[in-house]
């Protein structure tokens, strides 16, 4: 409520200065401190974040791109969200929910007094229109909800969701930007019939502090608050501008042109932490880097455990960790990485061994293999990981050809199984092992969307889908630690190492809270800027 | 020439179909699937179907091809896969920034191919000649990617007197649009602040650019004044102790500007090509840095629909190279 | 060069003017134009270094030293090292070869696929003659980049695929030079002497017509040859060349261009041997152009 009066006293200093420069602050109501703070709170606070790329469409029911998430998910909310930068669920837009002991009613009691931007409420409609628009559009947010059989509207302010099946891992998909509540007004804008994707793909429509008012193609978005949020955030506009070049984005940190650099790697991130104004944040990550080993329908020696746990030895983690990675980041361990629950510290870990990888491939029978190592240029870091895994993979005799194409490809190909081994990388939607469980080893997920390796075991199978019934986190754990202990002994990837997350902003910019599972995404109203 | 616009016009119409042909063969022999872009790396087969069918993707080539072409018709380009906008909306947004960017470059490139064309043959093997020759040479020898980037270090990194890449500082508004053009369009409206920002963003780019277009002209030009200043009508007035520099101009420069006229024509292409290269450097909000984008993401609708417009662009621009060649050379009207 | 006569025994008559002597005028020319030297020079040089590329260097292009990441140019690696520690000295070496051998067959292909068309074209006029020049005229309609970098993507990057295209977007100037050329001999003594003689069209396309339009193709496609340089290396650093390890210049670039701010070296050695071997290629056409261009050699 604080910060909530010295934005109103803001406002009217403003207009008070836009009317006459003569006028003192004092003329504002308060006592001599709160006018001094506003003073300061009356100056325009701006940030730019440099970002490499032009996302693709804002419309939270299309987008799957985190590129495009952190444009928008400030101007959205969402019924349940992260608490600061922990991982639990705490009220939204929902101020209580209720879960009914089947797991298939969960019924939602709305806060009163949130305003989309343009003034109206938001309320029980807006939430069933959001999710049946969502599943109508049925991109791929709708993935995470086909298992809605209606959405019913209690009243003003109760939504009820029905589903067509148990599904206790409900909850924490309300969290993600596709589950951001739109105003049904948007309806106004659609045209023939796509129910306004057109319109939102480039404009916000939510309750959220922050509304886009300015988009100018390839070069910038242009964010204000939202006038009628309860959050008064203190800074008053906050720029997304694409910057595809990391010397210049670099050269304009420096130079204090943008405040916040995305898209640059991570040696370089390193150096720009000697800067003087500038600030690297670290945070522990839940993204891993690891290597898919195409058994299902890649070459024939990989159907074979010991060539594959060959292969498993022979790679340097730690060089590639070193060199490629700049020590920023560990070798993982298992299938969940550490900072998630399910994550086994005991699980086996493959190292560096050159001699027990030349043995497993002596007893697998297999020699003069060639394999062929998928990657695209979508990521800076796959290159250097590719030359060293064909570099180390030389070293027992197995020999790599690289195969760089372009990104959509590489979708193309990993979706039809066409490669034998492809470096890969996995972040989780939300903080629960099923992310790193069901996904990578259930046989029905062959392909783009989890198991790439194309593995499939009966005993993992069942194990996995009881795992995802029921909702007794005990018993969950231990089923997944089993599974653990079986894929790695099948050495099913190559777990290359799990990262840090790392960005380089200027010091000038305070507030920054990092959540593992809104990775990328700002909390900007609660961030500001120093002069 | 009536005839001269009839034919144009049809080459036209062949040209689009040629261009539409391959594009729609192009889009789908690549593999790489739209419909896998938009629905993310983490979809379910029925998602991926549903959205393919939605994108009219499982239609038969030759259907997509007739409704593309029924659209195209009525100034349908289709929507773009990437930003879900209409192509044609795409285009003409950018449109005005790559205009602005190739109209200077141009001007530039002219201006200067003369000048050095002119003074390279009439300097003929001093070392004026040998000087404006290799630095009209180097520009077309200089990877744009390479120098640009180098452009961009040394201008605005190291001596901090350019702005990097954009058309103009993020805190500047643009002014109101009225032909698109920055420059134009805060000098119509009175803008100072606004047009020596934009003045200030082309210098870089337009500069590479032009270095690039220079050569040609150049070439052209001296090449067409060598052959003219050997002409017995020159030797002759010469010899009558007319001012040489009123003979360059006046008749010399006037009949070397022609064939200089065509290189300028069809060099369109190429221009564009290398336009393509300076905005994605430049960070250049135009048409080049948009198809870039467009062909990383495999956006075919909005490929094609750039084709087709620089290949409309191209018939016309020869056109008007035919037509004026007509206004030089009388003869050829006949 | 060409040969300077065709078969003049069976036909004593057919001698083209501007063949006599061409050779020895050239190398008087050559002498005397110093610009054209240096370019010479400097193309020899590269044709030198592709060939001693082993013996230039003993370093393997392609060897990856994590523990060498990104050193300074040494005694011991003159250009330094990349991010994976492979010698840059010996990667522009090599690369030589490479961006040498695709620019000159990449001209090479697309000067004869384009001088036989333009010839055909030129000389049999007609059906046959309008459909080959709309198809050129498809092709420089689109923007010669995109149409490379889309039928590149289209077909998968690879340096099979990268040539390919460069040469389809290069044989339209080709045609269009050699059918205007082919226009002019068409209507010479000699050739309408061969078409009386009843001489088959084939053989009066192969043994007149082209031996007498390959002047001006010749100085097209040495000028040609910088720019399809230059577009095999933008191909490469827009990521749609050879595939990797393979060392290519436009790639190198492409990579080394991250780290320029703290490793200055990486970008500038392979940009300065485009640069080079580019310029050399347009100095020599511009200075062929003016020695065998009867025009500008008056």
């Amino acid at each position: 409520m604080k910060r909530w009066g010295m934005a109103l006293l803001a406002t009217l200093m403003l207009l008070a200065a836009a009317c006459s420069k003569q006028e003192t602050p004092s003329a504002a109501p308060g006592d001599a401190q709160t006018a001094q703070q506003a003073e300061s709170a009356s100056k325009e606070q701006k940030l730019v974040v440099a970002i490499p790329a032009e996302p693709g469409p804002l419309d939270p029911a299309v987008s799957m791109d985190n590129s495009a998430w952190k444009l928008t998910y400030n101007s959205y909310e969402r019924l349940i969200e992260y608490d600061g930068e922990k991982t639990d669920l705490v009220p939204g837009l929902a101020k209580e929910w209720k879960v009914s002991p089947d797991n298939k009613v969960f019924t939602f009691s709305l806060e009163s007094g949130h305003k989309f931007a343009d003034g109206t409420e938001v309320n029980a409609e807006a939430v069933k229109f959001t999710f049946d628009r969502l599943l109508k559009v049925g991109k791929g947010p709708s993935d995470s909800f086909a298992m809605i059989d209606q959405v019913k509207v209690i009243d003003p302010l109760t939504v009820e969701f029905q589903l067509k099946e148990p599904y206790p891992l409900f909850l924490p998909r309300f969290t993600n930007n596709y589950a951001s509540i739109i105003n049904p007004k948007v309806m106004e804008h659609e045209r023939d019939g796509d129910l306004a994707q057109g319109w939102l793909a480039e404009n916000t429509a939510g309750s959220g502090p922050y509304q886009l008012t300015e988009y100018k193609k390839s070069q910038y978005y242009k964010y204000t608050p939202n006038p009628h949020s309860s959050i008064k955030p203190a800074i008053t506009t906050v720029y997304f501008q694409v910057s595809s070049d990391v010397s210049a984005t670099r050269l304009k940190l420096i130079k204090g042109e943008i405040d916040i650099a995305e898209g640059i790697p991570v040696d370089q991130q390193l150096a720009l932490e000697k800067e003087e104004n500038v600030q690297l944040i670290k945070s522990p990550s839940l993204t891993v880097d690891y290597v898919y080993m195409n058994i299902g329908k890649g070459h024939e020696a990989l159907k074979d455990v010991k060539f594959r746990q060959a292969l498993n030895y022979a790679v340097n983690y730690q060089a590639i960790i070193k060199n490629v990675q700049q020590d920023t980041a560990i070798q993982l361990r298992g299938p969940v990485p550490e900072g998630l629950w399910g994550h086994d510290e005991n699980a086996k870990m493959y190292t560096y061994d050159l001699d027990r990888a030349k043995q497993l491939l002596s007893e697998s029978g297999k020699s003069g293999v060639e394999l062929t190592l998928l990657y695209s240029d979508q990521r800076a870091i796959w290159e250097p990981i590719a030359l060293a895994l064909q570099n180390d993979f030389s070293q027992i005799g197995v020999q790599v050809k690289l195969n760089k194409v372009a990104y959509a490809t590489m979708r193309e190909m990993l979706d039809k199984g066409e490669f034998d081994l492809s470096l890969g990388m996995w972040s989780p939607d939300t903080a629960d092992p099923w992310e790193f469980m069901s996904p990578w080893f259930d046989s029905e997920r062959w392909g783009l969307s989890g198991n790439r390796s194309f593995y499939k075991n009966e005993e993992v199978d069942k194990m996995l889908r009881e795992a995802a019934s029921i909702q007794d986190q005990e018993k969950r754990l231990q089923l997944y630690l089993d599974v653990t202990k079986i894929v790695n002994e099948d050495a099913v990837y190559i777990y290359l190492d799990q990262r840090q997350f790392l960005l380089p902003m200027s010091k000038k910019v305070q507030g920054f809270k990092y959540n593992p599972m809104l990775e990328g995404i700002y909390n900007l109203d609660e961030m500001s800027v120093s002069p | 020439m009536w005839a001269v616009i009839r034919n144009r016009l049809l080459m036209l119409i062949v040209v689009i179909f040629g261009v539409s042909c391959i594009t729609f063969l192009m889009s789908n022999v690549i593999p790489g699937d739209p419909a896998r872009m938009i629905v993310g790396v983490k979809a379910t087969e029925e998602t991926y179907q549903r959205v393919r069918e939605q994108m009219g993707l499982n239609d038969p080539l030759y259907e997509q091809y007739l409704n593309y072409m029924q659209g195209l018709l009525t100034g349908d380009l289709g929507t773009s896969l990437r930003t879900q906008q209409p192509v044609i909306e795409d285009l003409i947004t950018y449109f005005p920034a790559t205009l602005e960017l190739v109209l200077y470059a141009f001007l530039i490139a002219i201006i200067l191919g003369v000048f050095i064309g002119v003074l390279t043959a009439v300097k003929n093997n001093s070392m004026w000649d040998h000087i404006g020759r290799i630095f009209s040479i180097s520009g077309v020898s200089l990877p744009v990617f390479w120098s640009g980037l180098m452009a961009i270090i040394l201008f605005y990194g190291v001596l901090g007197w350019l702005p990097a890449s954009e058309r103009l500082d993020l805190f500047i508004d643009a002014p109101p649009t009225i032909t698109g053009l920055y420059t134009i369009d805060s000098l119509l409206a009175g803008d100072m602040e606004a047009f020596s920002n934009s003045v200030l963003h082309l210098i870089m780019p337009v500069s590479i650019l032009a270095f690039v277009h220079l050569s040609a002209i150049t070439r052209q030009i001296r090449a067409s004044m060598l052959d003219v200043l050997q002409q017995d009508y020159i030797k002759t007035a010469r010899a009558n102790g007319i001012s040489s520099s009123f003979l360059i101009i006046r008749y010399a420069l006037r009949n070397a500007l022609m064939p200089a006229v065509t290189v300028v024509g069809l060099s369109i292409g190429s221009l564009l090509g290398g336009a393509v290269v300076t905005e994605t450097i430049f960070n250049w909000p135009g048409m080049g840095k948009y198809v870039v984008d467009s062909i990383g993401s495999l956006d075919f609708p909005a490929i094609m629909g750039f084709t087709i417009l620089i290949a409309i662009g191209y018939v016309l621009i020869n056109l008007l190279v035919d037509l004026l060649y007509m206004v030089l050379d009388p003869q050829i009207r006949e | 060069m060409q040969t300077p006569q065709t078969s003049p025994a069976s036909h004593p008559a057919v001698v083209p003017e501007r063949v006599p002597g061409t050779v020895q005028i050239f190398w008087s020319r050559f002498r005397k134009n110093p610009l054209t030297m240096v370019g010479g020079v400097i193309f020899i040089l590269f044709v030198l270094i592709a060939l001693l590329a082993p013996v230039l260097t003993g370093n393997d292009p392609n060897q990856v030293r994590m523990d060498l990441a990104l050193q300074k140019p040494s005694a011991e690696h003159w250009f330094g090292t990349d991010e994976v520690g492979r010698d840059l000295f010996a990667r522009v070496i090599y690369g030589t070869r490479l961006s040498l051998g695709m620019g000159i067959s990449i001209i090479i292909v697309a000067g004869l696929v384009g001088t036989i068309l333009g010839a055909v074209a030129g000389y049999l006029g007609g059906k046959i003659g309008q459909i080959i020049m709309r198809i050129m005229d498809v092709i420089l309609a689109f923007p010669t980049l995109i149409l490379a970098m889309a039928l590149s993507a289209a077909m998968g990057p690879s340096l099979m695929n990268a040539i390919l295209a460069i040469v389809i977007v290069k044989i339209p100037a080709f045609v269009r030079l050699a059918r205007s050329e082919t226009l002019v001999v068409k209507e010479k003594l000699f050739v309408k002497a061969a078409q009386t003689f009843g001489l088959s069209d084939t053989w009066i396309i192969v043994r007149h017509i082209i031996p007498n339009v390959i002047t001006p193709v010749i100085i097209q496609m040495t000028l040609d040859l910088g720019d399809a340089i230059l577009m095999v290396a933008t191909l490469g650093f827009l990521g749609l060349g050879v595939q990797p390890p393979t060392p290519e210049w436009g790639a190198i670039i492409s990579t080394g261009w991250r780290y320029f701010l703290d490793q200055w070296w990486y970008p500038t050695f392979p940009g300065i041997a485009i640069f080079l071997v580019t310029i050399s290629f347009n100095i020599i056409g511009d200075g062929l152009r003016d020695m065998l261009d009867p025009r500008s050699a008056r």
